[in-house]
């Protein structure tokens, strides 16, 4: 056990399975050693004091849009308030977590079931959504998927809302199989057009994000999917194809290829671990794969990830900056909560990596340095470096950061500037 | 993020336009870009036009013709008078004026029945078949990414606008350089020096660590070259697309030495209420690229530029109950510009012959490919789809 694998695993640990360390927790983690690092990275449950001080949004049903001019005008203001108050919300989770693994959980999850409030367009039906994301974050996929499958966003995004007998629409059915539950391949298109007739019924009301069934809209004929003939309701579908082999398959490379590596397969036994559906199972295994203390399994850190990381290490609370700088920044970047750009989810690893997004990324670092605290980094300017790789949680600054690095000791801020937009920090390495 | 990011770039873009480059900055590279080595008047460029979302080529393309067509597609189908004839029983949707202009300039070219081999009806699947120009094997690299491998590492050779990678312009060695909107904006003063010391690729970096500090090099000499033309831009243009295509015309008018621009445009998974807003996107983008062909008009590159339109299915032809249409399969792709020989390009797909409810494929996309890496580019297009020996003679020499 050399320092530098415990230092490797534990810096890829708390910023994939958490959201980057809190000023003094790398080195505390690290001095406890790594048997007690990795439990207390997958501690969740149980009160966290740092969610205690994360303020609920006002988040209403606004009802239908009134008709005259100037109510309009204020109501689409409150429209656009609540989604700015709800992404806060759910930021400031992120940053104030003392054990973020189930905020992590949900924002894979978020990225997972991906919807969009661009056309949602009401903060509420997204905050149930986030909501019953966290409720199962870590708990067992057949139930979190069953809950999907009848959440008003999800419904509305994929325009289940009119997917009824006479004409099946068959946008969610084939996402729900494809993107969420099965993976391409492992179901046929006549499995798409049976399970679309099966969600047929599910009524949204858009402003609420309740969902009711019309019976006379559902298609209650009895059908095959894939190779059982019934007559199914969306719960009956969701059941029947969670069940599969290839779903736990599909969700163990899902988070294999969000937490460890886009290029590297996953480890075949890592499925067993999934047998049963318990997602918490799942994560444990993955997190403590040996993979982990390898080198070689870099991921590029997603513009809100990389945001959230130095809001913690600087004890910023992104609902106490602007929220229209905050979501300028996020949005330059190309990521913003609850607008992923497609039901496919975020980008991944080299597309965060470009000659734009590394500008907007300096903007925001000064941005933030200059709303946060760098009083971890001391004054001493010959150990400013090292504590600047402690305070962030980097393994180890390349030659080419620390001589960076080297030449800004004099201004802590500068010095923090640069050290957010380091390789090893924009990147876990 | 389509609003929020918007919204936000007007507000603020007056303040970022005040970052001024200082000599400091200069990087050895910059010197090889758009003042010192200017793209060569007669040099080839090409413009890809990416639509999101499968795009209804049965109502750009319209077999207004055809008594199935209307029959098909209750509520949905376009009128007599809303169409364009052009020939063959085949109309324009009326929102396309500018294509019709271009048409009639003989300077439009429509590939019909456009797709591959058994076509996948999932977005993500589909478009990233289209993008590598790979329908049988799954690979990463897009076909202009692999353009650019047998290219010299240049970050002005390919630009995409926009922050995010599209697989179309990552290879497997090489990757376009991403442009924004708004311009760039550049550290100064002695943060500057030391953050271009953070673009010196170290051996210790992992290949991603190693993509990051190349990324902040690239930023560097693309602020330098496109800094000074970007300044003058003010964002007016009507919508996305034409946004994306001013600067390009811009750029290209001033002489940066890019090869391949790609540009997108999202929103057209129409499967509600579709009639109006499909007419509305194809317009918009009939629109943009007419006005940006008639910009390079006034410039010396008015020959110079091809630009090529497609998106990664058409729809259902039978329409749904929510007035909208399911994803398909085939549709039309359009190549616009001076060197174009306009006209159709293989035949529109049968309405009375359709495969399990579809479309059938009548061109493949790979003949586009072959013409524009071929005839536009200069390059060998066997070297970047292997195996794939024929072509569409689309553009004149």
């Amino acid at each position: 056990m050399t320092v530098a694998s415990d230092r490797l695993e534990l810096a890829r640990l708390v910023h994939r399975f958490g959201f980057g360390p809190k000023p003094g927790q790398f080195k505390h983690l690290l001095d406890g050693g790594i048997v007690r690092a990795r439990a207390s990275v997958l501690t969740h449950g149980g009160t966290d004091r740092g969610l205690a001080r994360v303020v609920e949004p006002q988040i209403t049903d606004l009802g239908q849009a009134p008709s005259d001019d100037a109510a309009s005008r204020i109501y689409w203001q409150n429209v656009w308030d609540q989604y700015m108050s709800l992404a806060m919300w759910w930021l400031d989770r992120m940053v104030l977590a003392d054990h973020p693994l189930v905020e992590r959980m949900t924002w894979f999850w978020h990225g997972h079931w991906a919807t969009s409030i661009d056309k949602v367009e009401f903060a509420l039906p997204m905050k149930i959504q986030n909501e019953t994301l966290r409720t199962y974050a870590l708990g067992n996929f057949s139930d979190l998927s069953r809950a999907m499958v009848l959440d008003g966003a999800l419904i509305y995004w994929l325009d289940g809302e009119v997917n009824v007998a006479d004409a099946p629409n068959e946008n969610l059915g084939r996402e729900f199989m494809e993107l969420f539950t099965l993976g391409v391949g492992n179901y046929s298109e006549n499995d798409v057009k049976a399970a679309a007739r099966g969600l047929t019924g599910y009524q949204v009301d858009q402003t609420s994000g309740r969902v009711t069934f019309d019976a006379t809209q559902h298609d209650p004929a009895p059908f095959s999917l894939l190779g059982v003939h019934d007559a199914f309701s969306a719960t009956d579908i969701s059941d029947l194809v969670t069940s599969r082999e290839e779903s736990a398959a599909f969700i163990a490379r899902r988070m294999w290829f969000r937490f460890v590596s886009t290029s590297v397969p996953m480890p075949r036994t890592l499925v067993k671990s999934f047998a049963r559906r318990n997602i918490a199972s799942l994560v444990y295994a993955v997190a403590r794969d040996p993979a982990l203390r390898r080198p070689g399994l870099s991921q590029a850190k997603s513009p809100v990830e990389w945001f959230v990381s130095a809001c913690r290490a600087l004890r910023v609370t992104p609902s106490k900056l602007d929220s229209g700088s905050v979501s300028w920044y996020l949005g330059q970047m190309g990521q913003f909560p609850f607008s992923p750009p497609s039901v496919g989810g975020w980008p991944f690893d080299e597309a965060w990596l470009t000659a734009s997004s590394t500008q907007y990324r300096f903007q925001t670092a000064a941005y933030l340095v200059q709303h946060g605290s760098v009083t971890p980094l001391g004054s001493s300017k010959s150990t400013m470096v090292q504590t600047a790789a402690d305070w962030l949680g980097v393994a180890k600054w390349s030659p080419r950061t620390e001589q960076s690095l080297r030449q800004a000791v004099s201004d802590p801020s500068a010095l923090a500037t640069l050290a957010l937009c380091a390789p090893e920090y924009v990147v876990s390495v | 993020m389509g609003d929020v990011s918007r919204r936000r770039f007007l507000q603020y873009s007056g303040a970022s336009a005040l970052a001024a480059m200082t000599t400091n900055l200069t990087m050895q590279d910059v010197a090889r870009a758009a003042s010192a080595s200017p793209l060569p008047l007669g040099t080839p460029i090409l413009v890809v036009v990416t639509l999101y979302g499968g795009n209804d080529g049965l109502n750009t393309v319209v077999p207004y013709a055809d008594p199935i067509y209307s029959s098909s597609r209750p509520g949905i189908s376009l009128s007599d008078a809303q169409v364009i004839p052009l020939a063959r029983g085949l109309a324009l949707n009326s929102s396309m004026t500018g294509f019709k202009s271009l048409w009639d300039q003989n300077r439009l070219a429509i590939v019909l029945g456009a797709s591959y081999p058994q076509p996948n009806h999932s977005h993500f699947t589909s478009m990233a078949i289209w993008q590598t120009a790979s329908p049988n094997k799954q690979i990463s690299s897009g076909w202009i990414g692999r353009w650019l491998d047998g290219q010299p590492r240049d970050p002005m050779r390919a630009i995409g606008m926009g922050s995010v990678l599209t697989p179309l312009l990552a290879g497997e060695h090489r990757v376009a350089s991403m442009l924004p909107l708004g311009g760039l904006v550049v550290p100064t003063g002695t943060l500057a020096t030391q953050t271009q010391q953070l673009a010196m690729v170290s051996p210790t970096d992992s290949v991603l660590a190693a993509d990051a500090s190349a990324s902040i090099g690239d930023f560097y000499q693309v602020a330098a070259t496109v800094q000074p033309v970007l300044k003058s831009q003010a964002p007016n243009a009507p919508n996305a697309l034409a946004q994306q295509l001013d600067v390009v015309a811009n750029l290209i008018a001033a002489n940066v030495p890019t090869r391949v621009w790609s540009v997108t445009l999202g929103g057209f998974d129409t499967h509600a209420d579709e009639l109006r807003a499909q007419s509305q996107l194809v317009g918009s983008v009939s629109d943009a690229v007419t006005n940006f062909l008639t910009k390079m008009d006034a410039t010396a590159r008015a020959r110079d530029v091809v630009v090529l339109v497609y998106s990664e299915f058409g729809r259902r032809v039978q329409a749904n109950a929510s007035l909208g249409t399911d994803h398909g399969t085939s549709g039309p792709v359009f190549i616009a510009g001076h060197r174009v020989a306009g006209g159709f390009y293989g035949e529109q797909p049968s309405l009375s012959q359709l495969v399990s409810g579809d479309l059938a494929v009548t061109s493949d996309f790979r003949d586009v490919y072959a013409s524009m890496l071929q005839d536009v580019l200069g390059t060998d297009a066997t070297q970047i789809m292997p195996g794939w020996t024929t072509k569409l003679n689309l553009i004149t020499p």
